[in-house]
């Protein structure tokens, strides 16, 4: 349950910035989840609805978007998308560290972060 | 990283922070790496499910390497500390890590368990994080490699169900091999999984209960 952890900083990061402004209230804060992090976005919504509970944030929509993984090969440069594994008993493709060009292991470059990217708020 | 912005009353406003939530945690995990590489200790950040035999593993390590260098252990867990007593009665130091109810450890528990030892005499710290496949993922340590324990009692899924922790891996040991045969697990195609995941990741058998596959891992955590 790892998303407790992530809503406890992102909550913490937006009443830090209420703090040190004349905000009256939070509408919504929008966040970027990369596609190779296990944020799981229904239970980090839950997570947030909970801990926001009797503070600036209460009520306030928590929007998550997905951030697409762009991988690199030291071997053969290739730079894009990863390799997906269909597994036919995964609920979605999994992103792999295999090269879709030459099958070596690639390095991500992007897809591992998850960040606040806006806030809405009513000052 | 926080812009700096005039609030007028009752005007909505629409800001840009691009905010990480992971950068403290990142920050401190760097602290801890650089604290390390100072005093020249190599730290192993061992992750794997409840029961997959991570205590004994790092037992096993510390066993055939104490009289050669100075080993000292964090021992990770929510509550007791069963797992640091057995470790503890090898003479090396032990710091429990009691996360309470936290599903991993973080680089700053980390960091704190740091300053509880003496760090002169020390070349290797194993790092037993939270009995957990999924968290510990999302929670570098500054650890200098990330070993994944997965055992075929967990059955023949457990690389493809967890694949994030796979993808963070710098060597996977597929442990309790001993016990392939009477669980009808296939070694090879957990293994073929790993490779699905990450070609290159170097992958090492073993059995605590036999010793196959002990000296193997030693030799290739000391050239890590």
């Amino acid at each position: 349950m790892h998303e407790l952890s992530i809503a406890s900083s992102l909550v913490d990061s937006v009443l830090e910035f209420l703090d040190a402004h004349k905000v009256k209230k939070v509408l919504t804060v929008r966040l970027a989840v990369g596609e190779l992090n296990c944020v799981e976005a229904e239970q980090l919504c839950f997570c947030y609805t909970a801990i926001t509970q009797k503070t600036a944030m209460e009520n306030s929509t928590l929007e998550i978007e997905t951030v697409a993984a762009v991988v690199q090969c030291p071997r053969c440069d290739y730079r894009g998308s990863p390799k997906y594994w269909e597994d036919a008993r995964s609920a979605a493709p999994i992103p792999t560290l295999e090269c879709p060009k030459c099958q070596g292991t690639v390095e991500p470059i992007q897809g591992n972060d998850c960040a606040i990217k806006t806030i809405q708020f009513v000052a | 990283m926080i812009q700096t912005i005039e609030a007028s009353p009752d005007e909505i406003y629409d800001i840009e922070l691009e905010h990480s939530l992971l950068e403290a945690n990142a920050k401190l995990a760097k602290e801890n790496r650089s604290l390390l590489d100072r005093h020249g200790i190599a730290s192993i950040d061992v992750m794997g499910a409840i029961g997959s035999g991570k205590t004994t593993l790092i037992g096993r390590l510390v066993e055939r390497l104490k009289d050669r260098l100075g080993v000292a252990v964090f021992n990770g867990d929510a509550t007791i500390s069963s797992d640091a007593d057995l470790i503890a009665r090898q003479n090396v130091p032990v710091v429990q890590i009691a996360t309470v109810n936290g599903c991993h450890l973080d680089a700053n528990l980390v960091g704190k368990a740091l300053r509880k030892i003496d760090l002169t005499k020390l070349k290797l710290i194993f790092i037993e994080n939270i009995g957990n496949l999924i968290c510990p993922a999302e929670f570098p340590l500054g650890s200098k490699a990330r070993v994944v324990v997965v055992s075929v009692t967990e059955g023949q899924y457990m690389v493809r169900k967890h694949p994030h922790m796979f993808l963070g891996a710098d060597l996977v040991v597929v442990n309790k091999i001993d016990l392939a045969s009477a669980m009808e697990v296939s070694i090879e195609d957990l293994i073929a999984d790993v490779h699905k995941l990450k070609p290159d990741l170097k992958v090492i058998r073993t059995s605590c209960k036999n010793g196959v596959g002990l000296d193997e891992l030693t030799a290739s955590l000391l050239a890590i």
